[in-house]
């Protein structure tokens, strides 16, 4: 390969990451942009979510990467694993908001936040007692479709990543702006109260927000281990921190910001590793997540609404 | 049944008696020496080398929680990556006393042999250098070094929201360890550090052994629950409990945010690092892994569970937590077992409840958020609720003459104004809240301010305080130019402000806030908090006479509620206590933003009364006001505003005729009609 | 006094009330009868990302111990196990600091006289000292870091003098290097590339690779490392690729491994994968999957025996009573604990008291026949036999996806001096 080549193949490989941490930030994103909440839960809703899109597949019949089906059985199957992955996913969401975080919603500070995070850690904590650490063989029934072979190659599984988190993208977008209730949750980013004296049901925008926002982290999670053909316990952990980053750089609150928020850290991560070493990716990470907080923390697209007035 | 007149005694009542019959002081010093024998007896009674370890590294982490807790529960800086100062002290030790670096001997190195620091070690064919820094040279050491970081981390937090503030601490946190694993020639990366040298005493070396680690854990706890409480309770602990509730008002009474956030996360970086010493020393290995988030978390759990800013409350939290996982855990799972065996549930025997030590952290977070925030032990004491007599007093209205120490108007050079703005211009983005606005204020006088909601008279004030900075124009306070002057340095110079939406510090006592109010005229730093030099106690005492004093002034309406927290009290005494702060800072012209606002008809007059009566006591105040009984009533001067711009000024009679004035509130058809 | 006070105090007398109570009944006590008794101390990982390696060591341990107890124990002794977990929630893993308050439990009960584990050398070094300042020797069958037992460290990990740490396994001093030799000899290999997890264990391994790669002439483009939390390694094999190696050599576990392996199939399907024993395990077959485990090359620290018929009946039997296959660690385990049987016997027969310094003297000076031949230990505890076999994962559809027994490939030895 020449290193015109590496170079290309190592931005078809950030894009494609880039895609996952885009799809993973979306969720994310919007929850923060209704109700301003930084939802650590949310990376292990993902994992969850993944656990359960493996479950659903495994009960159609598929084991390992053993049965590949083609055409109108592949679509089929996919589109029973996304949607049931998402209900469900979503409905754990919208039970985390409604034992969790309802009681706290008038409570100025960091409280909501930091039950996210014992939330999480619940989560986490509940999938390695029960399920274990080990990692598992994810069923997929794609067939290995890859263009271009020792060179440059471009993959089938990445192309799905991509329509998936675009498609994704557009209809929460879609939904965001010109349907009613995406125009309630619009209104309730803005001012809940005065949201609530025009008549929005405040409860139910925000129970939607995380339906919607739990759901899309499930999505993600099916995503995930199509991709890799792999799922585990711990993987929320690190992949949440870099779609987290991609969610500030792009700009939190900011939809369309959360996808190019992921495909910058994609690169930087592919560019980065290849350019100086894999180890650093990490401190590369956070560096940028340190000083666009501290520089720019309205992100590249996003409100200022960070600083103190 | 209870009837009247007789009581049944439980047992435990009968026991607690004699308890009883102790003051309150008395009690909570029995209750401490208790504990004190307690702790000291403990590795004497069991003398299991592995109960004692256990111990002792629960003392560890009770220090980190006090650490954590004066950053988060007294300056409300929610860090999430603390176990970076934990790590940073511990490799401080671990590379200045093991045998990570050994280069070349040379004689360069001989100033340090002679002062122990180092050795000269030639055996086995090497002839090196061996760091050997001293346990108690290293231990504060460590602390300055990791406090020297805390304020590195901290810097780039200040300007941020809560949250931001915790997720770029998080990003800290996590870099650190990244950075000491891929720094192996410095830490031998993830392999660990090897041979960390053990403290010695007096030539004895503590080895192995754990019981001098305890007790050597059970010492730091000791001085660092004096250091905590005596942090806590003194000027530099309120301010940083000033700058939890709200950080506007705190800049606004004099409070340098900058400062002592930077202290905060210096002092409790500080613990964690002296702390990261102890630990490594006791291990004498340390590897990247044992400074994860995980650890932040823990410690951030002991906070909430023990009660954020309670210094006793983190360290029972803290113990608790500790034995829950290495003690109460293994012996419950110990008794799961023996019950599976007696009724043959598979699972019973098999189960280890020790490694659902994470579970149970996070449920204790979701618990004790939704159901009691305020922690096990509450940061702020109950306080007795007043007795009827008391509640139902009728108010006198105060008639003390405090000494304000105003300038006196016959002080000055005539025709100097207190307060003089000139030209002053405001634009925020497209909108002109202040256009071109000129005004006098007279010493000693009262001056009002008038105008429609959103003609910007918050915004002046917000301008002559300091807190935004005017686009153009000149303000000066006695002649002196105060255009630039940040919020916090306007207090001293003798500018008091309240706020039209109340920024009280509403978990602080009544006494707590007009001791802020005060932080301005006073300079004990921590280190006199710490020591309670002879100025620190002067000073201590000084602030609260004056603040009686203060209090005074509204009669029995805030004396009997010194000691309540401020969120209790009535609407009318929260307006009363933002101005008793103001007025503790003692300004030379107090600014009054809405100070009758929401109050009902007897309220605002006794107010007015307080107010004129403050005027007969020299001090220039400068209000906005609505009701314009009030205005009437009390101003010299009146100045109008509307869309920013001054349309009238003048005594009552000549601002009431003005038709403009007429037309500002009542609009244009109207005035004509 | 204010009700939370005596609030305070009722929870307080309740909690020292119930927890002495606790303390005092602790598990269940021995049945102290006229039957004498010692304790053999088993510290593993129990729980976390080692756990599943961990528990077949303890079965293995136990095993031997069962077996002599069954028979009437040692001496007249009957032999109870005091099994420690070193794994901790918060490090997800083994911890060190939990390595050592095991240790001192182990030190400060008089009747445990040895003890078997740990699984891993990051908590060997934190329990050497403390086992060696009570003079109570541990047999570790899979921990591989060679500095614990190295001299030149005598003065940090013994230095009361004595050896006490023990191996029934070689150590990463033989077991990277043979491999380099293995594999520019058996499989012509002329470049490599060196990946490792940034563990203890993994590091450590791969750098004395590294050495002696470089020693024999081995190209070695480049060495870096993985992070186990990360999902996506194509950014690294991206680059390898691109280099070109014959071989990549990935020292570490599998928190890592398994998706290296999983991932570099898809990238470079045709070039050479090899790892130490830590890409030796259940995980690379079910949670890989074939083809893509197909044609790793695993090293084992200890003499290839799971297939020898000798061992055969050994493998029914434990497989039969746990319900899992045993892997080599397991042997080591079982042939640690048979050491300690053998010296309590010894010490018993030379009419001395049965205790920790005893037994560790006997065990010092064994010689005695286990599964994995003869074992013997030198001065500093290491084992005198240092074979380093190699395995390749060869898919063998007779037998389920993740039997390691059968999956794994013995292929030979790896050689610890290079062929020339």
């Amino acid at each position: 390969m020449t290193f015109g080549d590496v170079l290309i193949q190592q931005v078809i490989n950030g894009v494609s990451l880039g895609a996952i941490y885009s799809l993973l930030a979306l969720g994310f994103t919007m929850v923060y942009g209704i109700i301003e909440l930084i939802n650590f839960a949310h990376f292990n809703v993902f994992m969850v979510g993944s656990f359960l899109a493996m479950y659903i597949l495994e009960a159609l019949g598929l084991n390992g990467q053993n049965v590949i089906l083609t055409g109108f059985p592949l679509v089929g199957v996919l589109a029973v694993a996304l949607v049931g992955t998402m209900l469900l996913s979503g409905a754990l969401g919208v039970l985390i908001e409604r034992t969790a975080l309802r009681p706290l919603r008038g409570v100025p500070g960091t409280a909501a936040m930091i039950t996210t995070i014992g939330v999480s850690y619940i989560l986490f904590n509940l999938v390695l007692l029960t399920i274990g650490a080990d990692a598992f063989n994810f069923p997929n029934p794609m067939p290995k479709v890859r263009w271009g072979e020792g060179g440059v190659v471009l993959q089938l599984r990445e192309v799905l990543v991509w329509l998936v988190a675009f498609l994704l993208m557009a209809g929460l977008n879609y939904f965001v702006r010109h349907t009613k209730m995406g125009k309630a949750m619009q209104a309730t980013a803005q001012d809940q109260e005065a949201a609530r004296m025009m008549g929005v049901e405040v409860d139910r925008v925000v129970m939607i927000t995380f339906f919607l926002g739990s759901a899309l982290a499930g999505a993600a999670g099916l995503v995930f281990g199509l991709y890799y053909n792999y799922t585990n316990f711990a993987i929320g952990y690190t992949a949440g921190l870099r779609a987290f980053t991609a969610a500030v750089l792009g700009g939190i609150g900011n939809i369309p910001g959360a996808m190019i928020g992921g495909v910058i850290i994609g690169l930087i991560e592919s560019l980065g590793g290849q350019l100086l070493e894999v180890r650093w990716t990490d401190v590369i990470i956070f560096s940028v997540l340190v000083l666009v907080l501290v520089f720019r923390p309205s992100g590249l697209f996003g409100r200022a609404a960070v600083t103190k007035s | 049944m209870v009837s009247p007149g007789t009581r049944t005694w439980s047992i435990g009542e009968a026991l607690a008696a004699p308890f009883r019959r102790l003051s309150s002081d008395q009690q909570r010093w029995l209750i401490l020496t208790l504990l004190a024998i307690a702790a000291v007896v403990f590795p004497l009674i069991d003398r299991n080398e592995g109960d004692i370890d256990a111990a002792a590294n629960a003392t560890a982490f009770a220090v980190l929680a006090l650490g954590l807790n004066i950053v988060v529960g007294l300056a409300g800086l929610l860090d999430l990556g603390y176990a970076a100062f934990f790590a940073i002290g511990a490799y401080f030790y671990g590379v200045t006393s093991s045998w990570q670096f050994h280069p070349e001997w040379s004689s360069f190195w001989e100033p340090l042999q002679w002062l122990g620091v180092v050795v000269h070690y030639h055996a086995n064919g090497e002839d090196v250098v061996h760091f050997t820094l001293s346990f108690w040279i290293a231990m504060p050491l460590a602390a300055l070094v990791a406090a020297f970081f805390g304020v590195l981390f901290g810097a780039p937090t200040l300007r941020l929201r809560g949250d931001y503030l915790a997720i770029v601490t998080l990003g800290f946190g996590e870099i650190v360890p990244i950075v000491v694993r891929n720094w192996p020639t410095l830490t031998n990366g993830a392999m660990g550090l090897n041979g960390v040298q053990a403290p010695s005493l007096f030539g004895y070396s503590f080895g192995v052994t754990s019981s001098p680690y305890y007790y050597l854990g059970v010492g730091l706890i000791a001085l660092l629950i004096f250091v905590s409480s005596r942090l806590k309770d003194s000027r530099v602990g309120r301010a940083w409990m000033a700058i939890r509730e709200d950080e506007i008002a705190a800049g606004a009474m004099g409070v340098n945010r900058v400062k002592l956030k930077l202290l905060a996360f210096a002092v409790g970086a500080g613990f964690a690092g002296a702390t990261g010493t102890f630990y490594v020393a006791k291990l004498q290995t340390a590897t990247p892994d044992m400074f994860m988030f995980p650890v932040s978390v823990m410690i951030l759990v002991m906070i909430v569970l023990g009660g954020m800013g309670s210094v006793y409350g983190v360290v029972l939290a803290a113990v608790i937590l500790q034995l829950l996982q290495s003690w109460f855990l293994q012996d419950l799972s110990g008794w799961m077992h023996v019950l599976g065996r007696a009724v043959g549930n598979d699972w019973m025997q098999q189960i280890d409840l020790t490694q659902s030590i994470e579970l149970i952290f996070g449920i204790i977070l979701v618990l004790m958020m939704l159901y009691r925030r305020q922690g096990l032990i509450p940061a702020t004491r109950a306080t007795r609720a007043l007795t009827l007599e008391q509640q139902t007093a009728l108010p006198s209205r105060g008639t003390i003459d405090v000494d304000l120490r105003v300038v006196a108007p016959s002080e000055l050079k005539p025709g100097t104004a207190m307060l003089e703005v000139e030209k002053l211009v405001k634009a925020f983005g497209g909108i002109t809240a202040v256009k071109e606005v000129d005004l006098r204020v007279e010493p000693g006088s009262i001056v009002a301010l008038i105008g429609p909601n959103g003609s910007g008279k918050t915004t002046l004030f917000n301008l002559i305080t300091g807190m935004n900075a005017p686009d153009r124009g000149r303000i000066s306070l006695l002649g002196e130019d105060i255009t630039a002057v940040p919020s916090h340095l306007i207090v001293e110079r003798g500018i008091a402000r309240t706020f039209q939406n109340l920024r009280l510090f509403n978990n602080m006592t009544v006494l707590e806030n007009i001791l802020v109010g005060q932080h301005s005229r006073t300079k004990t730093g921590a280190v006199g908090a710490v020591l309670h030099t002879q100025t620190m106690l002067a000073e201590e005492r000084e602030t609260r006479e004056h603040a009686l004093e203060i209090v005074g002034i509204f009669g029995n309406r805030l004396m009997p509620r010194l000691n309540q927290v401020a969120k209790e009290l009535s609407y009318a005494n929260r307006r009363r206590l933002e101005i008793a702060r103001a007025l503790a800072s003692r300004p030379k012209i107090l600014l009054l933003d809405e100070p009758t606002a929401g109050m009902n008809p007897a309220e605002t007059l006794e107010l007015a009364e307080q107010i004129k009566s403050l005027r007969r006591m020299g001090l220039t105040v400068f209000l906005i006001e609505h009701k314009l009984n009030v205005v009437n009533e009390l101003a010299d001067k009146i100045l109008v505003l509307d869309h920013g711009e001054k349309i009238a000024e003048g005594t009552a009679e000549q601002v009431h005729a003005k038709p403009e004035v007429l037309e500002a509130y009542l609009g244009r058809k109207v005035a004509h009609a | 006094m204010t009700s939370i006070r005596r609030r305070l105090l009722l929870a307080t007398a309740l909690g020292a009330g119930v927890s002495l109570a606790i303390a005092g009944l602790g598990g269940p006590t021995p049945a102290q009868g006229a039957e004498k008794s010692v304790t053999i101390g088993i510290d593993l990982p129990l729980t976390g990302a080692d756990a599943e390696g961990a528990t077949r060591i303890k079965y293995g341990a136990e095993m031997a111990i069962d077996e002599a107890n069954a028979k009437g124990g040692v001496a007249g002794y009957k032999l109870d196990m005091m099994t420690l977990n070193d794994a901790t929630a918060s490090a997800g893993q083994y911890d060190p600091a939990q390595a050592a308050t095991n240790a001192k439990k182990f030190v400060s009960d008089p009747n445990v006289v040895a003890a078997i584990g740990p699984e891993m050398s990051g908590a060997g070094k934190a329990m050497a000292p403390i086992l060696s300042a009570g003079d109570l020797a541990i047999i570790t069958p899979s921990s591989t870091n060679p500095d614990i037992t190295d001299p030149k460290f005598a003065g940090q990990f013994r230095p009361a003098g004595k050896a006490i740490y023990f191996r029934t396994v070689t150590t990463d001093a033989f077991q990277g290097p043979n491999m380099a030799n293995y594999m520019r000899d058996t499989l012509k290999m002329k470049s490599v590339y060196i990946l490792d997890d940034s563990g203890a264990y993994g590091v450590g391994i791969a750098n004395a690779y590294e050495g002696q790669a470089k020693k024999i002439g081995v190209k070695v483009l480049g060495h870096d490392q993985l992070n186990p939390k990360e999902a996506d390694y194509t950014t690294a094999l991206t680059k390898i690729k691109a280099l070109n190696p014959d071989a990549v050599y990935y020292g570490g576990v599998a928190g890592a491994g398994v998706k290296f392996v999983k991932q570099s199939y898809d990238v470079m399907p045709k070039t050479i994968k090899a790892g130490g024993d830590g890409v030796f395990g259940p995980e690379y077959l079910s949670a890989v999957g074939f083809p893509a485990a197909e044609g790793l090359y695993a090293t084992n620290a200890s003499p290839h025996v799971t297939e020898d018929p000798a061992a055969q009946e050994w493998v029914k039997r434990y497989s039969e009573r746990y319900k899992v296959q045993p892997d080599d660690y397991a042997i080591t385990a079982y042939d640690a604990a048979l050491v300690i049987i053998d010296s309590i016997k010894r010490v018993a027969a030379s009419g001395k008291p049965v205790n920790h310094s005893n037994v560790r003297d006997a065990i010092q000076s064994a010689k005695v026949k286990t599964l994995q031949g003869e074992v013997s230990f030198d001065e500093n505890g290491d084992i005198n036999s240092r074979v380093v076999s190699v395995f390749q994962i060869k898919h063998n559809p007779k037998y389920p996806v993740d039997d390691i027994i059968h999956q794994y490939k013995y292929i030979g030895v790896a050689p610890q001096s290079p062929a020339s």
